[in-house]
């Protein structure tokens, strides 16, 4: 058999795999990033959403985004059984379990706007149909051959597809739930309803970092002249550069050195990143997770001042970060690395490639924003509402959802202290 | 004027409080004048039960209320030294430490949570006692310890002997130079919440009911509080008001004393005429709505020269204790 086919194959597996244990990461950001009383709750709705989303990626995800189809959708190759594809020089079988792991994460960043609100059964039936009608036509516009691909749109491994989509799903989700009890007083300020541990959350950015290696180097999807490694150390850049530009700017602006905005410093690069891991130098991945860093700062505060709650800010690192990602090749995509689409504006490649980059914002952030909120609009009225009850949200949905407490001895202890 | 019952004196407070309201000097007599009258009422009504004092005794009161910087609304910080060291002494001034603190509470000021109050044990003691307490403070020299020698060198008389008191700080000012600790005691005096950021813009609360104001109580009032109490305990000075210790340091060495009086006379007045006087709460918070673009810039730089202050100090004192002085 052809070395460089199982090499490949190899490498992919190894990324596909990183790229699940990225769940693990958004469990610990989730849980880490919300109150004890719902922690169980959103461990275990990720794994169910994550299932939810695999099965139908097999079904019909792979088939709307790679199948044969128009410029708008795929249709083919439902029921993926494993045989290898053609055009793609590695295991058919990796290839897609790799695209199944990023359909899974764009998922899991769309429910970081229904926490510690909606109900479990709104979860369910949303990853249905986020798996169907917002994931695909997106990821099929870009990396299915498209419209978008005619174009020459720069998205090496998803600023948009996967983040900025999730991101829109989690907007239009936020803004029907409205925001958490106790989260804006009478007045309009807000209060700080923090998270139950900044470990798990600190935590979580290793995991999601080591797992982005697999996101966006194994989106190269071939190990051929070892340019994966270069991929790495761009992405590695980007996220280190995240962390200190969201930790000066905290530290300047508010004058305090801000923890959970350094944390989302770090993924904000990594998202950023994303889209122009593979297009840019070194030195532009720097300034590219620099400026996500300062750009996830300000993003949290005005959402905040729009009295949109956010709990893991997900609107932010992978919204703002996402967008910025996306035109970052614009403006650095060089000649020699542009294998798609054009050199960017610093390269001499005019305002053409940055043009198509915004375009490709801005359709797909409107497509993905409007489909969710129809979607979940018409949940809201079949399924009489999407939000748990007051008191269901009070004691916590670990016992509204699911009956049992994620930290049952700690829990009880608080109830006592508080009776 | 006399009065017949706590809720009596609650009244008096808010009539004469609200007239008050415009000079910080005068509305820190009247808080003493409301005290006085109720410690009146409290012997009084102990009178009748317990009989009179057994023994001399002073009654004096700390923290913003020994500095002089109280504001609309306070809470508590009190403390009693007599002068017999006898059982049957401690009980009954533990019983008119209780009783002041409950007459205080119905007067509108709120209990200290820090139970900086005359009817805890640790702060009503015969002066012997108080004496063995101070050594024993200085003696374990933990954050804690330390803290109640500061939270006490701002102890003010209000009724009784005031030698007491400057008898018990000049103790600890002898100590603090024997066993050169003002490092220690520096180490305790230097935590504020910062009120301007790198760019020089004011630093509001972002969360909770006073988002947007600006806290002076721990970005302002904190600092200087801090440094003006510092260069006391260096000088050796016996007053607790910030303002009458500021004009002690006239005439030592420190630098541009007068400028740091002028700024801290200008945040007591700028807290009486544009914090939100609703509550306790809510006094300590500034809202910058209603200030015109000179006077924010007047409390900026009210905040660097708190900040700017406390660091000199800070200088001053590590300097002296390298060279062994105070």
């Amino acid at each position: 058999m052809d070395m460089m086919f199982l090499m490949n194959s190899m490498w992919v597996m190894l990324g596909a795999v990183l790229v699940i244990l990225m769940i693990g990461g958004f469990i610990l950001l989730e849980t880490g990033s919300t109150r004890m009383k719902n922690a169980g709750h959103i461990a275990g709705k990720t794994i169910l959403t994550f299932s939810i989303g695999s099965v139908l990626f097999w079904a019909a995800g792979y088939g709307l985004i790679f199948g044969k189809g128009n410029s708008l959708i795929g249709f083919s190759d439902f029921f993926y059984s494993g045989y290898d594809i053609k055009g793609v020089s590695l295991s058919g079988a990796v290839f897609f379990l790799f695209q199944l792991a990023f359909a899974g994460i764009s998922l899991t960043i769309a429910f970081g706007g229904f926490a510690e609100r909606a109900k479990l059964s709104v979860y369910l039936v949303f990853a249905v149909l986020f798996s169907i009608i917002v994931y695909p036509p997106i990821a099929h516009w870009i990396w299915g051959g498209g419209w978008l691909a005619e174009h020459g749109k720069q998205d090496f491994a998803g600023s948009t597809v996967v983040h900025l989509t999730g991101a829109m799903a989690s907007l239009a989700a936020t803004i029907i739930l409205k925001p958490r009890i106790g989260k804006y007083n009478k007045d309009g300020s807000a209060n700080n309803l923090a998270g139950h541990n900044q470990v798990f959350t600190a935590l979580s950015v290793l995991l999601l970092w080591v797992g982005w290696f697999g996101f966006n180097a194994g989106s190269t999807l071939s190990v051929d002249a070892g340019f994966f490694g270069f991929v790495a150390v761009n992405t590695n850049l980007a996220a280190a550069a995240g962390t200190v530009a969201a930790m000066i700017i905290s530290w300047m602006i508010s004058g305090k050195a801000d923890v959970s905005m350094m944390l989302n410093g770090a993924l904000a690069g990594l998202v950023a990143i994303t889209a122009s891991c593979a297009f840019v130098e070194t030195w532009a991945a720097v300034v590219i997770g620099f400026i996500a860093g300062i750009l996830v700062f300000y993003s949290i505060r005005f959402f905040e001042k729009l009295k949109i709650d956010d709990p893991i800010a997900a609107l932010s690192v992978h919204g703002a970060a996402g967008i910025w990602g996306t035109l970052s090749t614009g403006f650095f995509a060089t000649k020699e690395l542009a294998v798609v689409g054009q050199p960017g504006l610093f390269y001499g490649g005019g305002f053409h490639q940055l043009g198509i980059q915004a375009m490709g914002v801005l359709v797909c952030g409107a497509f993905a924003f409007i489909t969710s909120f129809l979607l979940l609009s018409i949940l809201k009225a079949i399924m009489n509402g999407l939000r748990v009850t007051e008191e269901e949200e009070i004691i916590g949905l670990d016992i509204s959802e699911h009956g049992s407490y994620g930290y049952p001895e700690l829990v009880k202890t608080e109830h006592k202290l508080n009776a | 004027m006399s009065n017949s019952s706590y809720l009596e004196i609650k009244n008096f407070h808010f009539q004469r409080i609200t007239g008050a309201s415009v000079d910080p000097i005068h509305l820190n007599l009247v808080h003493d004048e409301i005290y006085k009258q109720v410690i009146e009422l409290a012997l009084e009504k102990l009178k009748n039960v317990n009989g009179p004092p057994p023994c001399p005794f002073t009654f004096f009161v700390t923290g913003s209320a020994g500095r002089m910087e109280q504001s609309i609304w306070s809470d508590q910080d009190h403390g009693i030294i007599f002068y017999n060291n006898c059982k049957k002494e401690q009980v009954y001034f533990l019983q008119l430490g209780k009783e002041i603190s409950e007459g205080l509470s119905q007067a509108g000021y709120s209990y200290c949570k820090g139970g900086v109050m005359s009817s805890n044990p640790l702060w009503c003691k015969s002066i012997t006692e108080w004496q063995g307490q101070i050594n024993s403070w200085i003696e374990q020299s933990s954050w804690e310890t330390i803290r109640y020698l500061l939270i006490f060198l701002d102890a003010r008389n209000l009724l009784g002997e005031q030698t007491y008191i400057n008898l018990l700080k000049k103790q600890i000012f002898l100590t603090l130079q024997r066993k050169r600790m003002m490092t220690l005691v520096l180490n305790n005096s230097l935590y504020y919440k910062k009120g301007i950021n790198l760019i020089g813009n004011l630093l509001f609360e972002t969360h909770g009911p006073y988002s947007g104001t600006l806290n002076l109580k721990e970005t302002a009032f904190i600092p200087y509080a801090n440094a003006v109490r510092l260069l006391a305990i260096k000088e050796g000075l016996l007053e607790s008001p910030t303002l009458l210790r500021l004009n002690g340091l006239r005439n030592t060495a420190f630098p541009s004393i007068k400028v740091y009086e002028t700024q801290f006379n200008k945040l007591l007045h700028y807290r009486l005429a544009y914090c939100d006087h609703t509550n306790y709460e809510s006094g300590h918070y500034l809202s910058i709505k209603n200030l015109t673009k000179a006077q924010i810039g007047e409390v900026k730089d009210i905040l660097k020269h708190g900040t700017t202050l406390l660091r000199t100090v800070k200088k001053l004192l590590e300097k002296g204790d390298l060279n062994g002085h105070p």
